[in-house]
């Protein structure tokens, strides 16, 4: 019971998510903050509003943070399909060579 | 990007180059917005008396008091990445010792303000009701052009201006000079130029007529013992 709950606390904080999620959280991450930069520099210029500019950059981060950093289930769709196990085999270690199993 | 830790290096790692690359264009921005300051200065009242730089000092030096009126519209210096615009007034005279008598080569600054940027008026170190005031003067902008219009009448110097040989009295061709410093919040701090760069102007006037500093004022009494 102590266990389990340890094992899920510490999965929640590794917060592990499959390739394509990788990709997709590498992807919004940089899109998202060089948007906020320029969003940021633009009404700050137009504004002529040095604090709205820093404001909005760093309110624009945060929101990128919430978004790419937490394990969210946008980045589990696509979980790896692995190989089914092989058959147990006492006795073999499952050493292979020229197709003959050796040990 | 695994693993959440991860995930957080590498966003604030892009983070911190998008802030700087942010920053850069801010810095940069101020070339694009164009200084074209300008100032009449002229000289009022002017004393020379003898006193004594600090209370123990033996030595008595000759000290010019220099009045001065300025009229400036330095407004063209607030933009968005004005910190603040430190502006002050120097005299400068020629060295007659020197091998080019012309050149003005003593400076010394008799009057000197800071203009803050509604962005730091709050960074000013002043009394609460004089805070309260000068909040309430930027009418919530972000930028307030209209602190840049200076208009000094008859204004008392701040500084009273000796030499290293501590003798002022009666030295001709001294002109009075208008300065100023423009602190940004990015960037670097600029003083004032002294050619056009691209669209930042020299001071249009700025510059006082030449005049003599008096010789030494005598006190009524003396001249009455004198007799």
């Amino acid at each position: 019971m102590a266990d389990q709950l340890l094992e899920n606390a510490r999965d929640l904080f590794e917060g592990q998510i499959d390739f394509e999620g990788q990709r997709l959280a590498e992807f919004l991450a940089t899109v998202l903050l060089s948007i906020v930069g320029v969003v940021s520099f633009l009404y700050g210029y137009f504004l002529q509003d040095i604090k709205l500019a820093l404001l909005i950059g760093l309110g624009g981060t945060v929101l990128t943070f919430l978004l790419v950093v937490p394990p969210w289930p946008l980045f589990k769709a696509h979980p790896v399909k692995w190989l089914p196990a092989p058959e147990e085999n006492k006795s073999s270690q499952g050493i292979v060579v020229d197709g003959m199993v050796i040990g | 990007m695994h693993s959440s830790v991860v995930r957080v290096q590498n966003v604030f790692g892009f983070f911190t180059t998008v802030c700087f690359a942010v920053a850069a264009f801010i810095a940069l921005s101020d070339y694009y917005s164009p200084r074209t300051p300008s100032a009449t200065l002229a000289v009022k009242d002017i004393q020379v008396v003898r006193g004594r730089p600090h209370y123990y000092s033996t030595k008595k030096e000759e000290y010019a008091h220099i009045r001065f009126s300025l009229s400036s519209d330095l407004s063209t210096l607030f933009t968005w990445n004005t910190k603040q615009v430190f502006v002050y007034v120097s005299a400068s005279w020629p060295d007659a010792s020197a091998p080019n008598k012309t050149a003005h080569v003593n400076e010394a600054v008799i009057w000197d303000t800071i203009i803050t940027s509604p962005s730091a008026d709050h960074l000013q170190n002043i009394g609460p009701a004089a805070m309260k005031k000068l909040l309430k003067s930027a009418k919530g902008n972000a930028i307030d052009p209209s602190r840049g219009k200076l208009e000094l009448k008859n204004q008392k110097p701040k500084y009273q201006i000796t030499a290293p040989s501590g003798n002022v009295a009666n030295i001709e061709n001294v002109v009075l000079k208008l300065h100023y410093n423009v602190q940004p919040w990015v960037g670097i701090l600029t003083w004032t130029p002294q050619m056009d760069i691209l669209r930042w102007k020299q001071v249009k006037g700025g510059v006082s007529k030449a005049f003599k500093l008096p010789a030494i004022k005598v006190k009524e009494e003396k001249k009455k013992a004198a007799k």
